[in-house]
């Protein structure tokens, strides 16, 4: 269970998350719906620490961890792991490399052989073979992407925090992604935090959706309950889906 | 209008706080022998063409300008030694190091920059790993080492850029040139010399890896890094140059001092 409490960021005099109390359930698909520029990847970032919050409390299964020292950091990391906007790559590193890595740091005791069954089971999850050997530079935007799902799944975190993981792919991409999320929920009970504009994915998807706008939860429920919303942003969003929806 | 130097001090306060890090991981957590090698290698191998083709012309610059000088003395037979003492005490670090800042320093800030801009820093500290430990350290010591080896080279190369041109422009053959270098050029200067490089070595590598890893705001930032960290290193250099040589001199008179 993820509980956020009264939970503000403020970057100098600018305040970017207002007071965002919201709880997600184990095993639940959050979707953080919103417009550029709303706090949605600053709220996902302050859950693994990549930011701290100015006041309020971030509970995982009842623990605060927005005090949490770097270090003590570290086993809450262990348990979640973050899809970044961008691929996020080592350049340096080869795709094995790149997708092995979290699992030498948080699983020391792997053997080499354990650890190449994994990066091939992970990458095989996002539709990836042999491309192992290949470095970041080598591969399409798209399939980076996919090897960085592949990189934050392999570790098995228990909690997934995507931040627009589908920005930019095209839709045979974006709906295998879609799938793997919901796939990941519902046969290994994770727990998925999506940062996204997709209103069409959040409906098809979601548990529950939250919409924020300027730093503050406007609107929120299940995905029927918005469908019924008559708050601007979400009508806004839902005339965005169903445009969509007859393009296709 | 005293932002700049508000910023000046928030800069200095956060990369003394950066090196903080840097050295409590070197402590604590030290990064493997072959990180550091690796980059050593990278940086050495990337550089040494350069270096010492600079280093080359150092020293032949040094030779031009000494000839011209003493000739009207009557005292070209110590061309060798005064050249290659100028050189090796002050204007071969200095002259590397700066080609150093424009290459090795401008190369880091960059790359580390672009890794900050790309989340490729965060993504590592929440793969389970520390930053510092795993990207910053191997470069930080490369930088230190490989800086240090390529001055070395670079003075090197600027005694046999000094030979040369004193063979050819001030008609000095080379046993005459060598002849007087152990005369002037001492332990001291030697010393002198590299504790230099290893200052401008530990200023160029501070500066570049703290403007890469704290680089923010996409493109624009890391060419915001870049530009800083070359102004800064070229700075830091001649500024710690002024200390090294104040602190050089005070080592000389306390040990001439001693000799007496």
């Amino acid at each position: 269970m993820i509980s956020f409490r009264n939970v503000r960021k403020s970057f100098g005099e600018r305040e970017v998350l207002k007071g965002i109390t919201f709880e997600v359930p184990e095993g639940q698909i959050l979707f953080i719906l919103g417009t550029s520029g709303t706090g949605k990847s600053v709220l996902l970032k302050t859950i693994v620490g990549l930011l701290k919050p100015t006041s309020g409390e971030i509970l995982i299964d009842g623990q605060d961890v927005a005090p949490l020292t770097e270090l003590q950091m570290f086993p809450v990391r262990r348990m979640c792991g973050m899809v970044f906007q961008q691929p996020a790559l080592f350049d340096s590193l080869t795709i094995f490399e790149n997708v092995a890595f979290g699992m030498r740091k948080h699983l020391p005791d792997l053997t080499e052989d354990k650890i190449a069954a994994r990066v091939k089971e992970c990458l095989s999850l996002v539709h990836l073979r042999d491309i192992e050997s290949k470095k970041p530079q080598e591969i399409s935007y798209g399939m980076q992407k996919r090897v960085s799902l592949a990189r934050t799944v392999a570790v098995s975190p228990r909690i997934l925090l995507f931040d627009e993981p589908t920005t930019g792919l095209d839709p045979v991409t974006t709906n295998a992604i879609n799938n793997l999320i919901l796939e990941l929920s519902r046969k290994l009970n994770t727990t998925s935090l999506v940062v996204s504009h997709d209103m069409q994915c959040a409906l098809a998807i979601a548990d529950h959706i939250i919409v924020l706008d300027k730093g503050e939860i406007v609107e929120q429920g299940s995905p029927a309950d918005l469908k019924k919303s008559k708050q601007p942003l979400v009508v806004d969003f839902l005339k965005e889906a169903l445009n969509a929806e007859a393009s296709i | 209008m005293l932002k700049p130097l508000f910023d000046l001090i928030d800069d200095l306060g956060g990369c003394l706080m950066f090196l903080g890090d840097v050295f409590m991981t070197a402590i604590r957590s030290p990064c493997t022998f072959a990180e550091v090698c690796e980059q050593i290698w990278k940086v050495t191998v990337q550089s040494l063409p350069t270096t010492m083709m600079s280093g080359f012309f150092v020293g032949a610059i040094m030779t031009v300008q000494f000839t011209m000088q003493i000739t009207t003395f009557g005292a070209l037979g110590y061309l060798g030694g005064l050249s290659t003492s100028a050189t090796i005490r002050e204007i071969g670090p200095l002259l590397i190091a700066f080609l150093l800042s424009g290459k090795v320093g401008a190369f880091t800030s960059a790359e580390l920059g672009t890794m900050q801009v790309t989340e490729q820093i965060d993504a590592v500290r929440c793969l389970g790993a520390n930053p510092i430990q795993e990207i910053i350290l191997p470069r930080y010591l490369g930088i230190i080492v490989s800086s240090f080896l390529l001055l070395a080279a670079g003075l090197v190369m600027s005694i046999f850029g000094g030979m040369l041109l004193g063979l050819l422009f001030s008609g000095i053959n080379p046993e005459e040139y060598v002849r007087h270098i152990p005369t002037i050029v001492n332990r001291f200067s030697i010393a002198s010399g590299m504790f230099k490089c290893l200052v401008f070595a530990f200023v160029l590598a501070s500066i570049c890896t703290y403007k890469g890893y704290t680089a923010r705001g996409g493109a624009k930032g890391v060419g915001r890094a870049v530009v800083s960290t070359a102004v800064l290193t070229m700075v830091g250099i001649v500024v710690t140059d002024w200390i090294t040589s104040l602190i050089s001199q005070a080592a000389l008179n306390v040990f001439l001092g001693g000799a007496q």
